[in-house]
């Protein structure tokens, strides 16, 4: 028994989740509509336990036979010439841990959703997608090739446009989810062009061939070195589009268009961090590239500056979040640049990345359920100008939500604390020595900025909204109603989980020692702790939080007065820098000037090159038409007309005959 | 120039055969036109007893009862379209009855004759061909869900 | 020329004809029916110097003669009569005419039958119908105006010359083998033996019992039994289909 679930609890993962999703989109949609979610959140149950079960006993089984991954091929998917891809699912140290994560967010967030979105005439429509969309990210996760990632890292884009887009018929919804695929395109032209780049330089896409032979890479190395980084350059554009990375991170904050859930679960908690999950994953890659990787730091700062600086005035409390999901991603693509730094710091940087993921992942998800519970409580309003002092009115999602903040903002102990007191760790060390050490220095500079700055637009979201006076806005009715245990529950799981997962496994080492079992991570040396670098963002945290509850709570009026004084910059921060607007006037709006020209040539020259063409065969028939009149007599004569032919015909062979 | 038997009892069906012809070509009346396709049937009926008797075999006249046959059933079936369509148009002109043809030509109104005015009976509910290549006249739907 | 010399004989009449045919059509313009008359006949007469038959039995050929230019004659004036009540009681002496024919064929069954269901029921029929649409007795406009009738009667005649001279043709090749022979004074000429049937599994008929009702019954419900029954199917849905084709009552009689 427990042999034959070493061996398939690996495609269980998967399974489960597709299964519930046909099961909804081909039955769910006449019987049960109003149970759509029990399908999904008994796949997903399943499948949480497949992965905990695959985290737990199946990998490190594999790993005591000196196996560096579970591998479950499915079938042969395209077998031509040299070309020769198999579907097969493999399930490394890191994918463990991220299916793990994947599917315990998707299952309280699909708990959670099973009560949010009651009522809502697309329901069962919801909980396929949201289906679909974690089969494709545990098969994106549990890809073993270049070539099936890439397709599943289009099937999750794919959700992702759905989701967005779940309420089409709202026109702002429907925008952002072309928006969100247009310039996830960007990216993904990027990661299709390395893919191709891969198969020409290595002649294979298999993760195991690739990662697990150094002596192959070695040997490419020491062909055309800069290859590496033409590589690595593409993937990371595609990563840049995934998890919305400066220029293309557009096309996140839009994306809050979509339910609640969906933006917990896709939007910050799961599909962007995939670009992390890519570029970890390519890190045997990555360490051969150590330019590039300055470039991953560099954008990753820049994102998480500008992210930061954009969230810190918006008046959405899920605009708020989804900059600081951002933010946070750039941390992440911050501690992946720091690899560069030196051939040991790789590991670590690599696992600091992993592991801000994935407290990420909880914190953030319970700010974003906590945020879907206001939004619940207030009748679907979301600005924070609106409604404030929600703490005696809903008190689970306040203490949700400040368990949540507090993470995010980094206070000491909690889980936030851990994976950004470590990312600042690894960039210190990476400041310390090595030619790049000033680059180096001026990215841990911009981490510790933003790591202020999280703190307080975090708790400038918290203080606006559940503290000051009691307020709600006309479409909550009178007396708001806090989460249903059905939202309650999964908030208060994912509460403790933010609180204390960081704890659990970042300081004892328990998610870097099993992360280090990864096949193809360089070896690295111990790390210690950096006790300075805890202090400082401690000492910021606290600062950030301090400084929120002076300006929100005890004296209001200072933000007026700087709000009037600082117009210009406020206005620049309240615009996302004016990024987006750049992005439209001076790239959007000339393509669509060059689509209008196209636009014309079509309608004008095309069409009626076209239409001479369709005239020909016209003018054919308007002088033949005038037979069909309808007259029975008319059509009598034609034949009348036939039979003489046809007799004169056998006349003239018959006279032939004498 | 002589002729057999045979041969005159050929031409006399032909003969027959092609005033049907030229009947059902040129009358505007439905009944006459059902009775000139009779003529023709007549004709063949000629040619077939001929041939019976020239063969010297039962075969021909057994073929001429079966036209009989269906020349009864035809003239029953006939007689009755007939009278439905007299009933709606209250003529037995064939003009009236052209719409099997495209939409926008003229109703065929012959060399000399005057053309005819068609007066659309209101209650007459008879479908509407579309006329080839055209696009069908779409009803405007109902607005996509807002 | 030497062909149309050959067939002048054909031509002649059968362009005068055409011309009748033409000149007989009913037409808002007053003609002089005469003119019209004159031609057929003499188209008529000359294609009767073409049926000369070989034999000298005299009684049959003028028989036939006459029944033939009765059928021809009385087709001719049906087709053009202007007043389709006559056009009808045209096609009655056309269907007499036919009838007699069949007699000469040696198919009195078949004539008797043919009276019956033509002149008793189908002709009766139509004029009922006429005289229920009709009422006032008289022409209506449109009986008055053909459906260009030059064109329909041009057409008719070259497919009626095509007919003919393939006739004429075949005449030439096997013309000579009928095989019939006739008794002189006697009514129905009979064959001399008769060609056996491919088809029928009944013994051979005796050659004098051609036309008589054994034969034609035995070749009927023995050889044609399905094809028999398939007429009467046909017949059957006929009717179903002619009762619920017929208006009904309560949308009002003629």
């Amino acid at each position: 028994m427990t042999n034959w679930l070493n061996e398939n609890v690996i495609w269980l993962i998967p399974a489960a989740p597709l299964l519930a999703c046909l099961w909804i989109v081909l039955v769910g949609q006449v019987i049960g509509r109003k149970y759509a979610h029990r399908p999904l959140v008994l796949g997903l149950a399943v499948s949480f336990a497949a992965s905990l079960y695959l985290l737990a006993i199946a990998l490190p089984h594999a790993l005591e036979d000196s196996h560096h991954a579970v591998i479950a091929p499915i079938y042969q998917w395209i077998n031509v010439g040299t070309i020769n891809v198999p579907v097969t699912l493999r399930a490394d140290a890191m994918s463990a841990l991220m299916l793990t994560m994947v599917t315990s967010v998707s299952l309280l967030v699909a708990i959670f959703a099973s009560s949010y979105m009651k009522g809502d005439p697309g329901y069962p429509r919801f909980f396929a997608a949201m289906s679909l969309f974690v089969f494709s990210m545990c098969m994106l996760v549990l890809a073993s090739n270049f070539l099936l990632l890439f397709v599943f890292w289009e099937a999750v884009g794919l959700c992702s446009y759905l989701l967005i887009g779940f309420w089409f018929h709202k026109p702002s919804a429907a925008a952002a989810a072309k928006k969100a695929f247009v310039v996830n395109r960007i990216g993904d032209f990027g990661l299709i062009l390395g893919i191709f780049l891969i198969w020409q330089t290595f002649g294979t896409l298999e993760f195991s061939t690739l990662f697990e032979s150094p002596k192959m890479i070695n040997g490419i190395l020491a062909a055309q070195p800069e290859i590496f980084h033409w590589i690595c350059i593409l993937l990371f554009i595609g990563a840049v589009g995934k998890s919305a990375q400066f220029p293309l991170q557009v096309w996140l904050p839009d994306a809050m268009e979509g339910p609640t859930p969906v933006s917990a679960l896709i939007h910050a908690a799961t599909m962007v961090t995939a670009g992390v999950y890519l570029v970890a994953r390519c890190t045997p890659f990555f360490v051969h590239a150590p330019y590039v990787q300055m470039t991953v730091a560099g954008i990753g700062a820049a994102t998480a500056l500008i992210a930061a600086i954009t969230a810190l005035t918006q008046y959405d409390l899920k605009r708020v979040l989804a900059y600081s999901t951002v933010s946070q991603l750039g941390y992440m693509f911050m501690s992946l640049g720091a690899a560069g730094a030196g051939e040991g710091l790789a590991l670590h940087a690599v696992t600091f990345a992993m592991f801000h993921m994935f407290t990420h992942a909880f914190f953030k998800a319970v700010l974003f359920l906590s945020a879907g519970s206001v939004m619940h409580a207030m009748g679907d309003v979301i600005d924070m100008r609106r409604f404030s002092g929600l703490r005696k009115a809903l008190p689970i999602t306040h203490y949700t939500f400040l368990a949540g903040a507090l993470a995010l903002a980094g206070v000491p102990l909690l889980s936030g604390f851990w994976s950004k007191d470590e990312i600042l760790a690894v960039l210190a060390a990476a400041s310390r020595g090595g030619e790049h050490a000033g680059f180096y220095a001026t990215i841990l500079g911009i981490a510790l900025l933003t790591s202020l700055m999280t703190a307080f637009y975090t708790f400038r979201a918290y203080f606006m909204t559940f503290w000051g006076e009691e307020k709600f806005p006309e479409e909550a009715g009178h007396h708001p109603h806090d989460a249903p245990p059905a939202m309650a529950g999964p908030l208060a799981i994912l509460a403790v989980a933010a609180l204390g997962i960081g704890l659990l496994t970042g300081p004892t080492h328990l998610y870097g020692h099993y992360l280090h079992h990864t096949p193809g991570l360089p070896e690295g040396y111990d790390f210690p702790m950096d006790w300075l670098m805890m202090g400082i963002s401690s000492i910021l945290a606290i600062a950030g939080i301090g400084a929120a509850y002076l300006l929100y709570v005890v004296s209001p009026g200072i933000v007026q007065n700087l709000q009037r004084r600082l117009s210009l910059a406020y206005q620049a921060s309240q615009n996302g820098l004016y990024i987006d607007w750049f992005g439209y006037k001076f790239i959007a709006a000339p393509l669509r000037g060059f689509a209008s020209i196209c636009e014309f040539f079509d309608r004008w020259v095309i069409d009626t090159l076209v239409d001479c063409v369709g005239f020909i065969p016209a003018l054919f028939g308007s002088m033949i038409r005038p037979v069909q009149n309808g007259m029975v007599q008319n059509y009598a004569a034609v034949m009348t007309l036939g039979l003489v032919v046809c007799l004169i015909t056998v006349l003239r062979a018959l006279a032939g005959t004498h | 120039m002589t002729a057999t038997v045979l041969e005159s009892q050929l031409i006399v069906g032909a003969t027959l055969f092609i005033l049907g012809v030229i009947g059902f070509l040129t009358r505007r009346n439905l009944i006459l036109i059902m009775l000139s396709a009779e003529l023709m049937l007549h004709g063949v009926s000629i040619n077939l007893t001929a041939f019976s008797r020239y063969h010297g075999n039962p075969q021909g006249q057994v073929f001429t009862i079966f036209v009989l046959t269906i020349a009864a059933c035809e003239a029953g079936l006939a007689l009755s379209l007939i009278l439905s369509l007299y009933q709606r148009r209250k003529s037995l002109d064939v003009f009236l009855w052209g719409k099997l043809g495209e939409d926008d030509l003229p109703v065929f109104s012959g060399s000399q004759a005057p053309p005819v005015t068609v007066t659309a009976d209101p209650n007459v509910d008879l479908p509407h061909l579309t006329p080839a290549g055209r696009m069908p006249k779409t009803q405007p739907g109902p607005q996509t869900k807002t | 020329m030497d062909w149309s010399k050959e067939n002048g004989l054909l031509i002649i009449p059968l362009v005068l004809g055409c011309f009748a045919v033409c000149w007989l059509m009913p037409s808002t313009r007053q003609r002089p029916r005469i003119l019209g008359g004159l031609a057929a006949l003499a188209a008529i007469l000359m294609m009767q110097a073409m049926l000369l038959p070989p034999a000298g039995d005299y009684v049959r050929s003028v028989l036939f003669f006459v029944f033939a230019a009765a059928a021809v004659i009385s087709a001719g004036l049906m087709i053009t009569d202007r007043n389709p009540v006559y056009a009808a009681l045209w096609f009655a002496l056309v269907t007499l005419a036919v009838c007699g024919l069949f007699l000469l064929n040696a198919a009195p069954f078949l004539s008797a039958s043919t009276i019956i269901v033509y002149a008793g029921a189908i002709i009766v029929t139509f004029l009922f119908v006429i005289m229920l649409a009709q009422q006032s007795g008289t022409a209506t406009s449109y009986d008055q105006q053909p459906i260009q009738p030059l064109m329909a009667s041009v057409g008719g005649f070259i497919l009626l010359g095509a007919l003919l001279f393939t006739l004429q043709e075949w005449g030439h090749i096997d013309g000579t083998s009928t095989s019939e022979h006739a008794e002189p004074g006697q009514f129905i000429a009979l064959p001399k033996e008769i060609e056996p049937n491919p088809l029928s599994q009944a013994p051979h008929d005796n050659p004098h019992e051609i036309g008589s009702l054994r034969v034609l019954g035995r070749s009927l419900f023995g050889d044609y039994l399905f094809s028999v029954e398939i007429a009467g199917t046909v017949l059957l849905i006929a009717t179903i289909g002619a009762i619920a084709i017929a208006p009904r009552r309560s949308q009002g009689t003629l």
